[in-house]
């Protein structure tokens, strides 16, 4: 049953062209076009007739649903994605990460773990990445101690929280600690659907359901939607990665172009289950996932997690741009040398990382070109003469150095005479490559003599 | 159905809106452009030395979706050594040991003891402007290729100056043992694919991370000769936290490009990021963790690239070759895992 995503003029068609104002717009064209971007409600219009609402309400959803995890400042949004691959537009709700403990663990090591999700943050670019929530698993299979290990958690807790387990009993028990905080379920299955969807319906929760095959899947997602629990995601239940890539993906194409509209819900991982647990991480960031539970992780595993995913999520039409300006690399003082680059952060990052590892103190001249690189900058016109100029003027470059000697680029050597003429500084055209920057400078600079090229 | 068919004649370098059409899960799209393929290697049959010679690319979907063509092996995992390591990650250095001072007893380890499927050599020692000792680079290639019997990759100078001496060295070293020689660039692509015609290698093909550049070094590598499956891109690879969105979204543009039919852009796919072991990250990491952290930063980056479409991963910490094998069996278990020493 594919139902296709309506344009805004097949949707005015169909509504009343009263131009009433009762929906909340103006006119019946504005509300057709916010059904058609999926920013209106069909049943906002008192004059539509329980079919036609129906058939709007099917085209005009997000092709993936928004699930809300949890409640308060760290609520997650997951879901309501547009695209199969970042560079058509963005990724929008980064997966939540949820560290897991098990029931059988004493109270104190549970409390531990959710101290540090509680506390930890890597500060990075302008943000602070954190981890989403934990998933307490209820490996006793006795929900009276499902129950405390949850209670434990919540001594701590004021992030979202994932209840792992089959048995509808030992999830009562630990929504009877939590339950207000709408934590996610995991999981519906074609067995116990019935039972865990009313436990979910009552307290509102995110409820994950969990098949092997997607029609299965969408099947489960139906039934337990029609029995009052909406806030669906999906496990997949892969027996290895591959698995999880290939259907993970299915789902996605699927839901977008809304050819099963029952699997347009955020996809759930359990990247416990493979070897290394890194790879089910990495994969599940880059392939849809919205939820991912991992073990506790290391500090190697766990910094690069956050750091993929706060990349992946970045919105790639727009470069990261680093503040142009004067920066201090080391202690510079007057004889240190001046190098100029592009406000690209690539270029940023990976330069300021050789010449920290040079240990030879200098200051930075960031320049404007709008976030490009070297080379495009200097094929687009972006990285000139005059932007140098302005740059020197503008940060007061010549107070901080008694010499008039600037560093560039290697890919901007074309320009370097015309920087000459309009700057009088003296140009020494630095290496291509960042990786060359300190031998650069040992052997320009630093074996020369201060300030002496 | 809201499929949106494959765009045509689109150049495909330009390709940005437009869903993938769907597939049953596994399948292929079909009536799109195969990835071509590129042979590494030559057996004692084909003309060479080596255990082993690699088939890479043939593929017609994006990875890990649908069935590897027949005969291809891949994703491959190069392990990289140098002939000069001063300028080698510590983090490594410090790994392998004596090995770092030898490039033939670390290339026997690569393939023996770290499984890896290629070796990658590094000419550091012609990184140094003043190098002027063009018979060590014949020396040191012919070693490392009597050290293991796994194809190679050499990457040679970066110096326009040192360009010809050295790829000439390298070229004829190995002939016919099928090298994959690096690197070629739009400002100094002649003198590698001179060599790599003159002795029957393959080129990689290297542009800063921009589809339309990686697109224009192909044609000009195409004419001068060079043949279609004759050629890896390389589309440069920032390490995670410093530019990796950047190029893992040209490598998905790329496959992408190609599966809809861009000749230009439909060669397999190398990607590196040896900053992976030297970023912020790992240098302000207490002593205890700066392993853990370097190859949990260079598997990121690796397995990452592999997913984006890379076909060749090249890296530098053993450790990280042994967790892409396991994550490699996990992505495809029915199928042999590849390598030399690894798939014996």
């Amino acid at each position: 049953m594919a139902r296709v995503a309506l344009k805004a003029l097949e949707i005015y068609k169909m509504l009343p062209k009263k131009n009433c104002k009762e929906c909340g717009y103006p006119t019946c064209l504005t509300f057709a076009m916010k059904l058609a971007a999926g920013k209106a409600d069909a049943d906002s219009c008192p004059y539509l007739d329980e079919a036609t609402k129906q058939l709007l309400r099917g085209a005009t959803r997000p092709p993936i649903q928004l699930v809300k995890l949890g409640v308060g400042e760290r609520q997650v949004p997951v879901g309501d994605e547009i695209v199969l691959f970042r560079h058509e537009k963005a990724f929008y709700h980064p997966p939540g990460i949820f560290f897991s403990v098990s029931d059988l663990w004493e109270g104190e090591r549970i409390r531990a773990v959710a101290e540090r999700i509680m506390g930890e943050v890597f500060p990075r670019v302008g943000e602070n990445l954190r981890w989403n929530g934990l998933a307490v698993r209820n490996e006793s299979g006795d929900p009276a101690a499902f129950g405390r290990a949850v209670a434990a958690v919540e001594e701590v807790a004021e992030y979202p929280e994932v209840l792992v387990s089959g048995s509808p009993g030992a999830l009562a028990a630990g929504l009877a600690q939590c339950g207000n905080y709408r934590p996610v379920i995991h999981a519906a299955t074609p067995e116990n659907h019935g039972e865990v969807a009313a436990l979910a319906k009552r307290f509102g929760c995110p409820l994950v359901v969990r098949a092997g095959d997607l029609a299965g899947l969408a099947g489960l997602a139906k039934a337990c939607t029609d029995l009052g629990a909406p806030n669906i995601l999906l496990d997949p239940a892969p027996a290895h990665l591959g698995e999880f890539l290939a259907r993970s993906t299915d789902i996605r194409r699927k839901a977008l172009d809304r050819s099963d509209p029952d699997l347009g819900h955020p996809v759930y991982l359990d990247a416990t289950a493979f070897v290394p647990e890194e790879a089910g991480i990495v994969t599940g960031i880059l392939k849809y996932a919205g939820v991912i539970v991992t073990s506790v992780l290391s500090p190697g595993t766990a910094r690069m997690a956050l750091t993929l995913r706060q990349n992946i999520y970045t919105d790639p039409q727009k470069p990261i741009q680093m503040t142009p300006g004067l920066y201090r690399v080391g202690e510079p003082g007057p004889a240190s040398p001046v190098l100029a680059t592009v406000n690209f952060s690539l270029t940023y990052f990976t330069l300021l990382g050789y010449l920290e590892a040079s240990r030879i103190p200098c200051h930075l001249l960031i320049v404007d070109t709008e976030g490009f690189s070297v080379l495009t900058a200097v094929a687009a016109g972006k990285l000139s003469e005059r932007l140098i100029k302005d740059s020197l003027d503008r940060y007061q470059v010549g107070e901080q150095v008694k010499h008039r000697i600037l560093v560039i680029p290697g890919y901007a050597a074309p320009l370097s005479g015309r920087i000459e003429e309009t700057t009088g500084w003296k140009v020494l055209v630095g290496p291509r490559d960042a990786a060359d920057i300190g031998e650069f400078l040992e052997r320009e600079w630093v074996a020369k003599g201060p300030a002496a090229p | 159905m809201g499929d949106i068919p494959p765009r045509e004649g689109t150049g495909g370098a330009g390709s940005g809106a437009g869903g993938a059409p769907s597939t049953g899960e596994g399948g292929t799209v079909s009536g799109a452009g195969a990835i071509d393929q590129v042979t590494l290697g030559a057996t004692a049959k084909e003309g060479g030395t080596r255990s082993v010679s690699y088939r890479i690319g043939g593929w017609d979907d994006h990875p890990f979706l649908g069935k590897s063509p027949p005969g291809v092996r891949s994703p491959l995992v190069a392990l990289e050594v140098c002939d000069d390591p001063r300028t080698w990650p510590p983090v490594v250095t410090r790994e392998v040991g004596d090995l770092a001072g030898d490039p033939a007893a670390w290339a026997r380890e690569a393939e023996r003891r770290f499984s890896a499927d290629l070796v990658r050599l590094v000419l550091t020692s012609t990184r140094d402007r003043s190098f002027s000792d063009f018979p060590s680079v014949g020396r040191t290639v012919e070693a490392v290729l009597s050290a293991t019997s796994l194809p190679l990759i050499i990457e040679g100078s970066s110096e326009p100056e040192l360009d010809r001496e050295v790829f000439q060295r390298c070229g004829e070293a190995g002939a016919g043992e099928r090298l994959l020689l690096g690197t070629a660039e739009a400002d100094r692509y002649r003198s590698v694919a001179a060599a790599a015609l003159a002795y029957g290698h393959s080129v990689v093909a290297q542009s800063p991370i921009d589809i339309n550049l990686a697109k224009q070094l192909n044609i000009l590598l195409r004419e001068i000769g060079v043949p279609h499956d004759r050629i890896v891109i390389d589309p440069y690879t920032g390490a995670i936290g410093y530019g990796f969105e950047y190029s893992y979204s040209v490598m998905e543009r790329i496959r992408d490009a190609a599966l809809k039919g861009d000749r230009d852009l439909a060669m397999p796919m190398i990607s590196q990021a040896p900053d992976s072991l030297v970023v912020k990250e790992v240098r302000e990491a207490p002593p205890e963790w700066q392993r853990e952290i370097a190859v949990r930063w260079e598997f990121g980056f690796a397995l990452s690239a592999v997913i984006a479409g890379a076909d060749i991963v090249s890296v530098r910490h053993p450790e990280t070759v042994r967790l892409l094998r396991e994550a490699f069996r996990g992505l495809r278990p029915g199928e042999p895992p590849g390598g030399g020493a690894g798939g014996a």
